[in-house]
């Protein structure tokens, strides 16, 4: 997207939200159907299944229905939305954690996969990831499989530049040692430790 | 190299470290990514660690996802709004009259294809229905709904419906083992709408389909073929 159309897509998001603000239902709709699919993907990623993906998604809009009259626009609407459903997210995902005990392993259930291939690098990859904190784990998302940069995720996760650093370290650390031929030998075949 | 000049490289290198996964992605400002190209010339840790994050960058794009169509849950927020208004009418009593937007056209498909979505869920209702019953030798059935109450789109072939508990996992790889994709859904019944992937008739899907537990319902919506013909 070139750097006009994103000022423009920011610009016609402000209209949105300033319409929301004012009650205009039509304008969420516009708002939900403008960050549906970015937040289904992101969201789906933690957790499987749609329902909760379509949860996380209705009550963060809710949020935002409820909210709007109080955003200042002195940040992105889309980083304010994000936020939100970061929030949601975050709390989802606490409380799906406090009820499955082993935690969302289960939603990944083994599978018999080639060895030399890059399922398997990817297989490891979904193992490691899933043994992140919630926060380590929710910063590299937002980060790589979202694009954002550092101070959009400083502003989504309402959190200093630093934190956001140190959650984006220790991940790294964790997936290192979670993934330790993923580098330099990625068509070696690491043997599994459970 | 005296004390001081090896402190402040150590502290250089790790503050290019923390920037890597930003130069990863992309996003990192011009002078940072310059100052980052500049260390990495020197730095075989840090390119070591620039070759990992590229891996795991990659590998955390590389995973197909299954996309959702919106409409069916833009319903259920729009219902849980609707609940809150009439909860407190006062609030509700000065809606905004608001400019349509830009995809106010958009919208009002929507609304349309909502009406639609509503068709489908009953039709998918009395399918279901005339399915339990057909091996009674029951009537003509109304099932015809299924393929005519909404508008089929022109590479449909089958409709199906699959269990709650279905991961993205699972449903990926019944439709890859089916040779379908998805091209829309689900709708409030959580109907999806699927098309051929591969030159597989449609009945050898059909049959795929209805022998995985994970499928609740699946039918040809194609012309010719009777609702509930066995494959």
């Amino acid at each position: 997207m070139t750097v006009a159309a994103k000022n423009s897509a920011r610009e016609h998001d402000s209209e949105l939200l300033v319409a929301v603000a004012a009650g205009n239902r039509q304008a969420l709709e516009e708002l939900y159907l403008g960050y549906h699919r970015r937040l289904a993907r992101f969201l789906s990623r933690f957790t499987p299944r749609y329902e909760n993906v379509e949860e996380i998604i209705n009550d963060t809009f809710l949020a935002v229905w409820q909210s709007a009259k109080d955003f200042r626009h002195a940040s992105q609407v889309s980083t304010w939305i994000i936020g939100i459903a970061y929030r949601t997210a975050l709390k989802s995902l606490r409380r799906q954690k406090h009820h499955t005990a082993a935690g969302s392993l289960d939603d990944y259930p083994e599978q018999t996969v080639d060895p030399t291939s890059e399922t398997e690098v990817q297989d490891w990859l979904r193992h490691g990831l899933n043994q992140l904190p919630v926060e380590q784990r929710l910063t590299l998302e937002l980060a790589y499989h979202m694009g954002h940069s550092l101070e959009e995720i400083a502003a989504i996760t309402e959190c200093p530049v630093g934190t956001v650093k140190a959650r984006m370290f220790h991940a790294r650390e964790k997936l290192r040692h979670y993934l330790p031929n993923l580098s330099g030998a990625a068509h070696d075949s690491p043997a599994r430790s459970e | 190299m005296n004390s001081t000049n090896h402190g402040a490289a150590a502290g250089e290198h790790r503050a290019i470290s923390a920037l890597i996964p930003w130069y990863v992605n992309g996003s990192i400002g011009e002078q940072e990514r310059q100052r980052v190209d500049a260390h990495l010339l020197g730095c075989a840790q840090c390119r070591d660690e620039l070759a990992l994050e590229r891996r795991v960058y990659q590998g955390m794009n590389a995973e197909t996802t299954v996309e959702y169509m919106p409409a069916a849950s833009l319903k259920r927020l729009q219902a849980r709004l609707d609940g809150i208004e009439s909860a407190a009418p006062a609030a509700a009593a000065a809606p905004g009259s608001g400019k349509p937007g830009r995809r106010s056209l958009q919208w009002q498909g929507l609304m349309a294809a909502s009406v639609a979505v509503m068709a489908v869920a009953l039709s998918v209702l009395a399918a279901d229905r005339w399915m339990h019953f057909h091996g009674a030798g029951s009537a003509q059935p109304e099932y015809h709904t299924v393929t005519n109450a909404a508008a089929r789109a022109p590479d449909e072939v089958i409709r199906a419906v699959f269990s709650p508990a279905v991961t993205l996992v699972e449903l990926q790889a019944i439709l890859d083992e089916a040779g379908l994709r998805i091209i829309s859904g689900p709708t409030e019944a959580g109907v999806y709408s699927l098309a051929a992937t591969s030159r597989r008739p449609v009945n050898a899907s059909l049959a795929l389909l209805r022998a995985n537990a994970r499928v609740r319902f699946a039918e040809s919506t194609q012309p010719g073929m009777r609702p509930g013909d066995s494959p």
